[in-house]
């Protein structure tokens, strides 16, 4: 990739540049791991881990 | 009240996952992952994932491959003893994965007083079954995660991500990373450790620009 030999000058052009990116495939799973989340929102009827999204990535991370 | 004023706002938010930049949600992924791996011993399921992890030929991306290959080598049965020898032990595992620990040899001290403060601050807490004290590692790989995310309610900003990492996390995690990549008995592990360290690496950069 013609990428790697670019300076980042700025942190959002590093992350992009850096190999988090290379994360792929099976990560995507990771964000529906939810039930076993050691820490939680405080306020009780956080939204967020019941979403339709993240149920649907929960699906599909069963391989 | 106003904090619940503050947080039902956020929850609206939080409806789009894709409101957050792609390389924020790799990061946040990838804390998650740290903490799904470190929080406790993997189930089943995280070790499928990780399974399936696949990576470029960066030295990151070989450290996913490298895992993912562990990973195929191990029962989880082996797996969650090697988890127990590391971290937990008779009396105490071979690494000792707390905050507290590394910042001041002993565990439950004032750098966890401080933590607990700013997770409250950031409207955070341990689930119920989580008896460890919250300057657990993959406790704090979960929290950074959940911050980018939005899982706790607002998208941290990037301060409040820096002051969180700074404070808590960039103090100590690299040590513990390079200590767990260079365990005696870590082996599934041991691209944990590698992965975590070179990740604390591109976070610590990161933070440091503007």
């Amino acid at each position: 990739m013609a990428h790697k030999n670019e300076v980042a000058t700025d942190r959002r052009n590093f992350l992009k540049l850096a190999s988090v990116g290379t994360l792929v495939g099976g990560a995507v799973a990771v964000t529906g791991v939810s039930a076993e989340a050691a820490v939680t929102a405080e306020s009780q009827g956080s939204g967020y881990r019941v979403t339709d999204h993240v149920k649907k990535v929960y699906e599909l991370s069963r391989f | 009240m106003q904090e619940v004023e503050v947080v039902s706002g956020a929850r609206a938010l939080r409806a789009d996952p894709y409101r957050i930049a792609e390389e924020d949600r790799l990061r946040s992924q990838l804390y998650g992952l740290l903490g799904l791996l470190l929080a406790r011993e993997p189930s089943g399921e995280v070790l499928v994932i990780v399974r399936n992890l696949q990576g470029d030929d960066s030295e990151l991306g070989l450290a996913f491959q490298s895992l993912a290959a562990e990973a195929e080598q191990f029962s989880l049965a082996a797996i969650h003893r090697e988890f127990n020898d590391l971290f937990i032990g008779v009396g105490r595992g071979e690494l000792v994965p707390y905050g507290s620990y590394y910042l001041t040899g002993f565990l439950n001290e004032k750098p966890l007083a401080k933590l607990r403060i700013a997770m409250r601050e950031l409207n955070v807490r341990r689930s119920e079954s989580v008896k460890e004290p919250e300057d657990n590692i993959g406790i704090l790989m979960e929290i950074m995660g959940g911050l980018i995310e939005g899982t706790f309610g607002d998208v941290a900003d990037e301060a409040t991500q820096k002051a969180f990492f700074d404070t808590h996390i960039g103090s100590w995690a690299s040590h513990f990373f390079k200590d767990l990549e260079t365990a005696e008995g870590a082996h599934f592990y041991r691209p944990v450790g590698r992965i975590g360290r070179l990740f604390m690496e591109i976070e610590r950069t990161a933070f440091s620009m503007e």
